[in-house]
């Protein structure tokens, strides 16, 4: 029988993986072994000769963070799990505050042609600031380094929130916006029970594009900042030219932040509708 | 007695440019009035006036006393796309207008007034589906269950059934009937399908072409109460009244454009010779 | 002169020496009585004129009370914070009372910032910054002092192994060099360097600012040539056989100030006692580092990811000073990085005219008076007497780089001499 498409296009993804690794693991093959005569000096030369590490030994040592995820070794020595936590609470304050001022701000926008008109330049020229470019500002007037994160993965995933709302709010149909009126809803029961569920899935496209950029932005900050998270893990490891562990870290934060993406794709599908 | 329904001298323009004007007409409490005309005239705008979704230029509409200022609970609406809130089931549509008349009923009581409404139009079984599960008669049934339930003085009709194909319509036109007869609903509908005004309407109205449209001629409707769709056509003045109003459609609504002989054929309801004296 | 013991009996030698130095400055008539008549006969006699007990329990009563049990501490993980990190898990920090905690820190401006702001109470700086915070330049001005030299010697030249050929300076002109950070000795001994080679450090090459772990990526890369960095990444870079060490900065000048122990002038005024017990811990620590037989153990404890986070064999190549060169040879240069807490203001006067040669400073200053307030070499002294380390009478002296001697009495001269300047 032949397998199903869901089937398919599983294996052939899986395939593409292997082939990846594959040709990963040929161009880190170590050159032949150079002739050091002396082994007393070879001894005090480091073992691995090529640059990047192969698949084989980012496995090890990403098996090794793994098997010791909730290690607390001291100050700056703590296992991968708990920096994630570091990491995933910082954003989750970050991304609700951004969530609490861009969908009101962003209904209030969308309600009134006017008020976006009015608005609508400083969005637009707010937006493309680069997270990077707001850290130092950040830091020289918050002055404190772990709100200084939160604020700019706040400043920088409120834009697509803000707009999308914007967006929804403007777009609902102008009948269902009649209905309401004959039935003489009143405002705050017409945003709630009609523009907020018209909108909602528009909102939260927008919100699911502000997360993915919340993700992005916390391992820069803490790249910059420091102390915690897995920005932080790796900058150490970075350090210590370990490049296995900052490949294996570059691999945990792809996975977390593809889960984040899966949820909010999964809240999505709650509020869809058929029209 | 003053009459339920009075619109007076409403006139819609756009700058330069005048839709209709000097349109009035009364209707009267439990009176089902149909509003026939070409594409372009204003119809739909006059209905829209009268609801209070629109405003017109000039003129006056007063519903049951007082005059209207704005949308309200006591038009109720039927718009042309049902107008379904599509993540709401069919049941929760209804029970969304139920709420919004009675706020301060229980959620039981909610639900079976909205459940009944939806029994009427015989949709019993599919309250739980959403819209985009229903068909487009289904739909539109659950539009007229929503607008029936919260017992306006008054419904407004936006051509309900024009997406509909013939066989449903003509289901949905019986159970319109049927409750209306039932309720004594005052209606205002607007259509441009002839045999749909002889079945449901007391009165029709029939509009010029635009631009400057207006009411050319009011016909009442010979044919008596309890009429049906499968004996309409047996009666001989069915075909007379159809002729008339397809004549007119065809032929007279232009005469009358701009405003031409607007005032004389206002006032002139076009009486048939009666075959046999009515019951 | 034995000081093990309770806290109380060092405390005890400790007033004792001071005052005994008061009164019998000259070392050799001063041992000659403690030789003559014992150290009890001695005290003893004091006591009759000078109330002993009462400055005991004083110096006592003062160093018992600390304002604050937890301090933060930023570090830069390279091998001149040593006796910074090293007094964590050693205990040195411990034995004074104090919780401190070191905080790996991800570069110089952050920690500038974060002394600023008040996140940490004091940190491994480099020397320079704390001259040019308190003077302003680069960043808003507050008074900071280098309470004591973290390291001296220590850094390196490393460069591509391409260059193996290459090690004439003179034959450099276009070649790109990195530097940790703009306000840092390596960018001024880099420039004095290259400058008495007759290459212009602003025009004829170009210097970049370059986080040091990214100074052996870099070098990899092949975008930069070389670089005067701190350790270990001189060695990482031959570790990893990038490149090899062209100079060790022992060589330009022996016992050039490196790190430094910057702290803000509010912790201390806040805090007496703790930056008193804080700069016991850091000299006792700095004097068991200076200390050949410890390096290894040392190696051991700041290694680790906690610390430093760098393959053991290569921070032991640092310390001890039998490293591979890059060249195929293995040296022995015991003092190839070496630990002395005391900061001379001749030092600070160097950093000022040579900040000043290069166009960062650019208003007047008074250099000595400018030194005297950054470097405090006077309270260092006293606390280092008090400790039983040694530390020298004077806080000048003349420093020999690169075969020309400074002296400090002549700052405008010495920085009028240079061919190459900007200033």
């Amino acid at each position: 029988m032949r397998p199903g498409p869901g089937i398919r296009t599983a294996l052939a993804s899986l395939l593409l993986f292997v082939l990846l690794l594959a040709a990963w693991h040929l161009a880190t093959l170590p050159p032949a072994a150079g002739q050091n005569a002396d082994a007393d000096y070879a001894a005090l030369i480091g073992a691995r000769k090529s640059g990047l590490p192969g698949p084989m030994e980012v496995a090890q040592t990403g098996w090794q963070q793994l098997k010791s995820a909730f290690r607390n070794g001291g100050m700056n020595d703590k296992g991968i799990a708990i920096h994630l936590a570091w990491s995933l609470g910082r954003v989750l304050l970050g991304f609700t505050i951004a969530m609490l001022v861009a969908i009101p701000l962003g209904f209030f926008v969308g309600s009134s042609p006017f008020v976006y008109r009015a608005l609508n330049p400083y969005i637009q020229v707010l937006k493309p600031i680069s997270p990077l470019a707001w850290m130092p500002l950040a830091l020289y007037t918050i002055k404190d380094s772990s709100i200084c994160s939160i604020f700019v993965i706040a400043i920088c995933s409120v834009w697509p929130m803000l707009v999308n709302t914007a967006h929804g709010v403007g777009s609902v149909k102008r009948e269902w916006l009649d209905v309401a009126r004959t039935l003489e809803v009143r405002p705050l029961r017409q945003a709630f029970r009609v523009v907020l569920p018209a909108a909602a899935p528009t909102i939260l496209t927008g919100m699911r594009i502000s997360m993915g950029i919340a993700w992005l932005v916390i391992v820069a900050a803490e790249m910059l900042v420091g102390g915690t998270g897995i920005g932080y893990f790796v900058w150490n490891e970075w350090n210590n030219l370990s490049l296995a562990n900052v490949i294996f870290a570059l691999g945990v934060i792809g996975l977390v932040g593809m889960l984040l993406d899966l949820g909010f794709a999964g809240l999505g599908r709650l509020v869809a509708y058929q029209e | 007695m003053r009459p339920f329904v009075s619109v007076e001298e409403l006139r819609q323009a756009y700058g330069p440019l005048v839709v209709f004007e000097g349109v009035g007409f009364t209707i009267d409490k439990g009176e089902f009035v149909c509003l026939i005309g070409h594409s372009g005239c204003g119809k739909s705008t006059i209905l829209n006036v009268v609801a209070g979704l629109d405003r017109a230029s000039a003129g006056r509409v007063i519903v049951d006393g007082l005059q209207v200022r704005g949308p309200s609970l006591d038009r109720g609406v039927v718009f042309q796309s049902h107008a379904l809130l599509p993540w709401l089931s069919a049941l929760k549509n209804v029970a969304f207008a139920v709420r919004s008349r009675w706020p301060q009923w229980s959620d039981e009581r909610v639900a079976s007034h909205a459940q009944k409404y939806l029994d009427l139009v015989h949709l019993t079984g599919s309250e739980q589906k959403k819209p985009s599960e229903l068909s487009g008669g289904m739909k539109q049934r659950v539009g007229i269950a929503r607008a029936f339930a919260i017992q306006p003085k008054m419904l407004l009709l936006d051509e309900p059934f024009g997406a509909l194909d013939a066989l449903t319509r003509g289901v949905i036109q019986d159970e319109l009937l049927q409750i209306c007869a039932a309720t004594r609903q005052t209606v205002l509908m607007i259509t441009h399908d002839v045999d749909e005004a002889i079945l449901l309407a007391d009165r029709i109205l029939l509009m010029s072409n635009g631009p400057r449209a207006g009411i050319a001629e009011v016909v009442e409707n010979v044919l008596p109460r309890g009429r049906t769709r499968q004996t309409i056509h047996r009666d001989p003045r069915y075909y007379q009244l159809r002729n008339h109003l397809l004549d007119f459609l065809v032929t007279r609504s232009k005469r009358y454009r701009n405003g031409a002989g607007n005032e004389a054929a206002r006032i002139s309801p076009i009486e048939l010779p009666l075959e046999e004296s009515a019951p | 002169m034995a000081d093990s013991g309770s806290d109380d009996a060092i405390v005890e030698r400790a007033v004792e020496r001071v005052l005994l130095h008061e009164i019998l400055p000259r070392g050799p008539a001063r041992r000659e009585l403690l030789r003559a008549i014992g150290s009890g006969t001695l005290f003893s006699a004091l006591s009759a004129f000078f109330p002993l007990g009462a400055a005991k329990a004083l110096a006592q009563e003062k160093s018992g009370a600390l304002e604050l049990k937890e301090i933060q501490i930023g570090f830069v993980p390279i091998t001149c914070a040593t006796p910074i990190i090293m007094a964590d898990p050693m205990g040195f920090y411990a034995k004074q009372g104090l919780k401190v905690n070191v905080v790996k820190t991800a570069g110089w401006a952050l920690i500038r910032d974060k002394v600023l702001n008040r996140e940490y109470h004091a940190s491994h700086m480099l020397s320079p910054m704390p001259l040019a915070i308190s003077l302003g330049i680069g960043s808003r001005p507050q008074a900071t002092h280098v309470a004591a030299i973290e390291n001296i010697n220590g850094q390196a030249i490393t460069l591509h192994n391409k260059h193996k050929e290459k090690r004439d300076p003179r034959q450099w002109k276009g070649m790109k060099f990195a530097v940790p950070f703009d306000y840092s000795m390596h960018n001024l001994l880099l420039r004095y360097y290259l400058a008495e080679h007759g290459i212009d450090p602003d025009k004829d090459v170009e210097i970049r600012v370059v986080p040091p772990p990214e100074m052996v990526a870099n070098l990899r890369a092949g975008n930069i040539d070389g670089y005067l960095g701190p350790e270990p990444f001189n060695q990482r870079a031959v570790y990893e056989e990038v490149g090899f060490i062209h100079l060790l900065s022992k060589e330009l000048w022996d016992g050039h100030p490196c790190c430094a122990l910057g702290v803000p002038a509010s912790f201390i005024q806040e805090n007496p006692n703790a930056f008193a017990a804080l700069f016991r811990a850091i000299a006792t620590a700095t004097a068991h580092a200076h200390k050949a037989e410890n390096r290894m153990e040392i190696a051991r404890a700041i290694a680790p990811a906690n610390y430093l986070n760098q393959p053991l064999p290569v921070v032991e190549q640092v310390l001890t000073g039998r490293f591979a060169d890059g060249l195929g040879k293995i040296q022995n240069v015991p003092g190839r990085a070496d630990f002395d807490p005391f900061p001379w203001h001749s030092m600070a006067v160097w950093i000022l005219t040579q900040l000043k040669r290069w166009g960062y400073l650019k208003q007047e200053v008074d250099y000595r008076t400018v030194a005297e307030q950054v470097f405090l070499a006077t309270d260092a002294r006293r606390r280092m007497i008090e400790l039983g380390l040694p530390a020298p009478k004077e806080s000048y002296k003349r420093h020999e780089v690169m075969g020309k001697t400074f002296d400090p009495a002549k700052p405008e001269e010495y920085l009028k001499g240079f061919a190459i300047r900007r200033s």
